[in-house]
């Protein structure tokens, strides 16, 4: 296992959007996570937070306010500069790239988990918390509860139809559900597994395909745009599997792990699978990414022993550090280059 | 209109402060005079400057790498030491911890700093607001701590844009979002119960709160609704108040607390309030001490009257369940909960009190507890309760928004016997307990694969002369009362020790001292999946011998059936034969409990319906009435029947 550069730059961040206007954008990956390794005798993490991948110097530098309990990054892809963190505390925002943070959501709503926006208007800002599915219309000042249809509130992963934009797909705690109406109404997707669906990626390639894990059922796979879903991945199906991608340019290609099943990769578009993860330092699996960035790499986080990449399919690990986080998304987002 | 009347204060009282005693302590005490609510009040004053002091006095002016906001407050209020206070402000937020832990002593240390501190610490202060973002944490006592805290804090600086707050928001849009909480907060718990109920941990980060409110708040109406919410949260103490033991059920209780009641933050606030028991540094008491609140006198009667015994019923609710709710949950404003039903018997020597059973609250429940008087608490484990020590990702995911693979590791990072058979405290799917004055019930049906199926009850160090009846019954005496127990399993004696448990130091916190807390204490521990027990408690003065009181339980029909549920039909000492099956709902002489009809508060000191929004404390003539609708607080005076 080979161990890069520890490169945490703590910086109060501006990411080149000081001339946005003429920015190139780029994708990067992101990572939030709670270092819980060493927290002994407290409830209390040593340090949360929100990190971005700097490619060029192999490290990561903290974007945002520290907070307790951060859980994810959302940028919106029509005007990087707009970014949502979900948070315990609510949604923080920041309009600027990253130099000022407003908390935009009051004491109603809490715990939010994953935050999609609408690449075709950024007013539309969709979260999902343990306390229910929140939508924004106003691109984050005012939030209301939009639950019906829900039979559980707890909902832990939202996407967006970039092909109808009014079409969102939930993960929640009773299985994957669907709404044609932006959010207004729900209705569960048939074939869905019924337990809670922990994450979920659609391919950028083929967007008819998706993915999704679940709790205690193991990798569900859909090949008609979330029509129908399948069981794929049999070693996998008892697993609560944390972490899910798809490749983002070899549609067959698509990888899945979870507690103490490391991470398993299929190549044959969900018909085999094979356990990649054995070289890891633990198997215990909380988040998964394809890098869009490097055709062959796979970055896997496992709880509290560090987050790694792979760029020859699993047959050696890179250690990408944090060692100690528990990390709770791992996924890329749209930035500009500095 | 906003009203608080308070009798003449040249009224006498017929039972006062100290003044109510066991039939035990009155035999050896000579009557002692009753005191005007004037008098109670003038001594009260004396506690709060005498602690005021006290936490002054503790303060090491050459020493500033120790001391809490709490002892920069007090020496700001007698401008003391205020150099070592300035550094220590300094010092001590470098960097800023601990979220609403932080926030509400620096609010304290703010306004107790009005004239007193200087611009540059002004300065270092609202800087500390702009750039340190505290979590608004997951339980119901962070969230009060948090929202009055910052309602506060923004209310000093009320013109303040969004540029010097570390959440983006001006100061009028920090007021009105947590004043709407704060309200929403009081709504529901005066409809619904409190989520986190009755601890004696825990009642301190309600009454720093609302301390807070009424000692700073410049809006008038959360001003008002503090005092009422302090005067709330206090009756609710002072009904299962016990010389400052919180008796009866709890939602959340530390270890130490548990096996050693009279040191538990409730007896601190026992000690301010009503004058019971020893001082105690406690920062919740130093707070009430600062803000200048008073409680109403009656307060001060109902805690303390303990001439007779009495029954005392509660509904309360659990915290918040977002996920594995159960079918027996309701919604309130889009959050699901269960009803939790109180029941406590509080008797001149002690105070039996129980709750329904189930996973009612997170990590720390008690369901049932006995404790009883002593005459010096120091060192006394006067206390007896029971559980099925039960740790489960469906509890933690039930209540907090981590995953199920991680949720009970991340518990027993703080909470370190949460997942330890040896533990004290906690609720179980697999209990239930139902309760008739003096006698207890509890009813076990543990599945197979559970990860700790057994059953546990402590027999503490202070339950003298214990025997093991051939009859079944084990016989013990605790103080003023005499304890029978009678298991419907075998069991063995284990003594209380966590040595294992505290290997590498975990827990250190809350277990310190723990070989001097447990030694001489042991559980009875039972393997059997249907199990249970009776527990019938009776005050030594009511026998001529302990024998007497053997015997006379020994003849007590009493039917045990374990298959195919735990099931017992037992005749009680006053003759009341009650049943119970687990599962089905319990009987006293053939007629069934009913929950439905549980209020909010139902016992002869207080009255309160569900979503009424009002609570009405009662003793002798006087009523006091907290009207949360109409924000008022009342004295009234009725002819007595």
């Amino acid at each position: 296992m080979k161990r890069t550069k520890l490169g945490y730059l703590t910086l109060s961040l501006a990411i080149g959007f000081s001339s946005l206007g003429a920015a190139e954008e780029e994708r990067t990956l992101f990572i939030a996570f709670a270092m819980t390794k060493a927290q002994e005798a407290s409830s209390i993490p040593t340090d949360s937070g929100i990190y971005l991948r700097n490619e060029e110097e192999s490290s990561w530098s903290r974007i945002g306010p520290v907070i307790q309990s951060m859980n994810s990054l959302a940028v919106d892809p029509s005007a990087p500069a707009t970014m949502f963190m979900a948070c315990g505390n609510g949604i923080v925002r920041s309009r600027d790239g990253g130099k000022n943070w407003r908390l935009v959501t009051g004491w109603r709503e809490s715990d939010f988990l994953k935050i999609a926006i609408d690449p075709e208007n950024g007013d539309s800002i969709y979260g999902t918390s343990v306390w229910g599915f929140h939508l924004s219309r106003d691109g984050g000042e005012t939030w209301t509860a939009a639950n019906k249809g829900l039979k559980e509130k707890y909902c832990r992963t939202i996407i967006v139809d970039q092909r109808n934009t009014r079409r969102l797909v939930l993960g929640t705690g009773d299985g994957i559900y669907e709404s044609r109406n932006g959010g207004d109404s729900w209705a569960q997707v048939r074939s869905s597994p019924r337990s809670a669906i922990l994450r979920m990626d659609r391919s950028l390639k083929n967007p008819d395909l998706w993915i999704a894990g679940s709790e205690g059922e193991g990798v569900y796979l859909s090949t008609n745009d979330g029509k129908t879903w399948r069981s794929v991945a049999e070693t996998l199906s008892e697993t609560n599997v944390y972490g899910v991608s798809l490749h983002p340019k070899r549609e067959s290609r698509m990888a899945a792990g979870g507690w103490s099943q490391g991470v398993w990769v299929s190549n044959d578009g969900g018909v085999s699978w094979e356990d990649r993860g054995s070289g890891l330092p633990s198997q215990n699996v909380t988040a998964v990414a394809f890098d869009e960035n490097h055709a062959d790499r796979l970055w896997v986080s496992t709880f509290e022993e560090g987050t790694y990449y792979t760029d020859d399919d699993g047959k050696t690990w890179i250690d990408g550090d944090l060692y100690g986080a528990y990390v709770f998304d791992l996924d890329f987002v749209t930035t500009a280059k500095p | 209109m906003l009203s608080q009347l308070y009798l003449p204060n040249l009224r006498f009282l017929a039972l006062a402060l100290g003044v109510v005693v066991s039939p035990l302590i009155q035999a050896s005490q000579p009557p002692v005079a009753p005191l005007s609510d004037a008098e109670l009040v003038r001594l009260y004053r004396e506690r709060c400057e005498y602690l005021i002091d006290q936490t002054v006095a503790a303060t090491d002016p050459n020493d500033s790498s120790r001391g809490s906001s709490f002892t920069i407050a007090a020496n700001l209020r007698r401008e003391t030491n205020l150099e070592w206070a300035r550094e220590r402000l300094r010092l001590s937020n470098d960097p800023p911890s601990g979220s609403m832990f932080w926030m509400h002593p620096m609010v304290l240390l703010m306004e107790e700093g009005r004239g007193v501190l200087n611009d540059e610490d002004w300065a270092f202060i609202k800087e500390l607001w702009r750039t340190y973002f505290p979590y608004r944490g997951d339980t119901e006592n962070h969230w009060v701590m948090y929202y009055v805290s910052l309602y506060l804090a923004a209310e000093m600086f009320p013109d303040a844009g969004p540029e010097a707050w570390y959440n983006g928001k001006s100061s009028k849009e920090i007021m009105a979002d947590a004043k709407e909480f704060l309200l929403d907060w009081m709504r529901i718990t005066t409809s619904y119960g409190q989520g986190e109920y009755d601890s004696p941990n825990y009642i301190e980060e309600y009454t720093r709160p609302m301390a807070l409110l009424v000692g700073w708040a410049q809006d008038p109406e959360l001003q008002q609704m503090g005092k009422m919410m302090m005067d709330y949260i206090l009756l609710d103490y002072a009904v299962e108040n016990l010389e400052g033991l919180y008796g009866g059920a709890h939602s959340r209780l530390y270890p130490r607390y548990l096996l050693q009641p009279g040191m538990a933050h409730s007896a601190a606030h026992a000690w301010l309030l009503w004058g019971q028991g020893e001082y105690r540094s406690n920062g919740g008491t130093l707070m009430i001490a600062l803000s200048g609140y008073t409680p109403p006198p009656i307060l001060f009667r109902i805690a303390t009257d303990r001439d007779k015994a009495y029954i005392h019923k509660e509904l309360k609710r659990t915290r918040w369940r977002f996920r594995h709710a159960g079918p027996e949950s309701f919604e309130v404003d889009g959050k699901r909960t269960i009803p939790v039903y109180k029941y406590s018997y509080v008797h001149p020597d002690y105070i039996l009190g129980s709750s329904q059973g189930g996973l009612l609250q997170p990590i720390q429940q008690q369901t049932w507890s006995l404790v009883w008087r002593e005459e010096n608490m120091e060192g006394k484990s006067n206390t007896m309760f029971g559980l099925q020590p039960y740790s489960s990702p469906i509890e933690g995911t039930m209540y907090f928004a981590s995953d199920w693979d991680t949720v009970t590791d991340l518990i027993a990072r703080s909470k370190v016997d949460y997942d330890s058979e040896d533990k004290l405290e906690g609720g179980s799917p697999y209990e239930q307990v139902f309760q008739h004055e003096s006698t207890l019930i509890a009813l076990y049906d543990i599945p197979e694969g559970t990860r700790f199926p057994s059953i546990s009850t402590l027999f503490s160090r202070d339950i003298n002369r214990r025997i093991e009846d051939d009859s079944g019954w084990i016989f013990g005496q605790g103080g003023p009362v005499y304890i029978a127990y009678r298991p419907f399993a075998p069991g063995e004696w284990k003594p209380v020790d966590w040595t294992g448990l505290l290997k590498g130091g975990a827990g250190a916190w809350f277990s310190t001292g723990f070989k001097e807390l447990s030694e001489g204490s042991e559980c009875l521990v039972s393997r059997s999946l249907k199990n249970g027990y009776i527990v019938e408690i009776a005050p030594v003065s009511a026998f001529e011998t302990y024998r007497d009181f053997q015997e006379t339980i020994k003849a007590l029909p009493v039917e045990v059936q374990l298959e195919p549920t735990p099931k017992v039909s037992y005749t009680n000492l006053a003759g009341v034969k009650l049943e119970a099956e687990y599962g089905g709902t319990p009987s006293v002489d053939g007629e069934k409990v009913d929950y439905s009809s549980w209020k909010l508060f139902d016992g002869p000191f207080a009255q309160a319906e569900r979503e009424s929004q009002s609570l009405e404390m009662i003793y002798g003539s006087e009523r006091y009435i907290l009207d949360f609708v109409n924000r008022s607080a009342e004295t009234t005076l009725v002819e007595e029947k």
